[in-house]
């Protein structure tokens, strides 16, 4: 993630290469959170613990990125500069699509959220395609008409993506809160790796 | 004024000194609380001056007795706020910047609670360090 690079200390002109970390450390430790905390905690505190943790650095990275720009204005504002700036840095895309209600509700819709791009499904013993026992490392969604759709294996799907979703939301209502705007936040994976973020404002 | 004035202060979110330095040196109880008590009637100052500007730098948005306050706002809402008796502009901006650039530091630490005060000895000799070097 670009947002490792260590910033140059002042009065140094950084003419030399900044340090980078490869990504691939960034999603194993992701993964490893979720997995370390979910057991540790059962179910809520657990979600709730990774919010947490995601405000955190959503407030810390907000600061961050809005170092050399001009402050933001209105709540509309803020959203936009999360869906641009802040996504790009944080994902390397920005966000596809923003809908609102104009009564304080925020929809950001990313196809193909870059923290969900590597989950495949739990591999199904019924199943008899291929899917089953797939690596962990191929990509995301079930390639259509995979056999019968099975919703008691959608739904663990779902779940899953839920469960490594919790920290994406703790950084994106951290950033918010960060800039001015009190909110909560809910990630709905509806069609992996697509996913909707709701952005409700509490007035 | 015969004796110079240089009081720095940085105000979190909701409205509470989180570090506060003379960088003249230390001053009688007097003067300290005449100064802390100036730069925070600042803040109303302050909060006008955002509304009507984007940038985050602020010149000179209040004044007391011959007493300067200069503000630096950043987009999360902190308020860096220097008391001065005149001091050069340009000599103000590339302070908060350098200070600005620490104070990320400082944010970006773990340990660090964004509301609580700012404790770090380091912190304070580089701001002195700096203020000796930039504004003199």
């Amino acid at each position: 993630m670009a947002g490792l690079v260590p910033a140059p200390s002042p009065g140094v002109v950084a003419k030399k290469p900044a340090r980078r970390c490869a990504e691939v450390c960034l999603e194993l430790l992701c993964v490893e959170s979720v997995r370390i905390f979910h057991e540790k905690q059962s179910g809520p505190a657990a979600a709730a613990a990774l919010e947490a943790v995601g405000f955190r650095v959503g407030q810390q990275l907000a600061e961050r990125y809005t170092r050399d720009k001009p402050r933001l204005g209105d709540t509309l504002e803020i959203i936009k500069f999360v869906c641009k700036d802040f996504w790009q840095a944080l994902f390397k895309k920005q966000v596809d699509n923003l809908k609102t209600n104009h009564r304080g509700v925020y929809v950001l819709q990313d196809n193909g959220f870059r923290w969900l791009q590597r989950l495949s499904p739990p591999s199904a013993p019924a199943s008899a395609t291929a899917a089953a026992g797939a690596p962990a490392s191929s990509a995301g969604s079930l390639p259509p008409g995979a056999g019968a759709v099975d919703p008691a294996r959608e739904e663990a799907v779902r779940q899953l993506a839920l469960s490594h979703l919790h920290l994406p939301c703790g950084i994106v209502r951290g950033a918010l809160c960060h800039l001015g705007v009190s909110c909560s936040v809910e990630a709905d994976p509806k069609q992996l790796p697509s996913c909707t973020f709701t952005v409700r404002i509490m007035a | 004024m015969s004796v110079p004035t240089l009081t720095f202060v940085i105000v979190g979110q909701e409205d509470h000194p989180i570090y506060e330095v003379d960088l003249t040196g230390p001053k009688e109880q007097q003067t300290q609380y005449l100064h802390q008590f100036v730069l925070h009637s600042s803040l109303d100052a302050v909060d006008e001056q955002m509304w009507l500007s984007r940038e985050p730098h602020l010149k000179v948005v209040d004044r007391f007795n011959g007493l300067n306050v200069t503000a630096f706002v950043t987009a999360g809402n902190t308020r860096f706020l220097m008391l001065h008796d005149g001091r050069s502009d340009d000599a103000l901006r590339s302070f908060f910047n350098e200070v600005y650039e620490l104070y990320l530091r400082v944010l970006l630490n773990p340990f660090h609670t964004p509301t609580t005060r700012i404790t770090s000895r380091d912190f304070d000799r580089k701001v002195k360090l700096l203020a000796k070097r930039l504004i003199g």
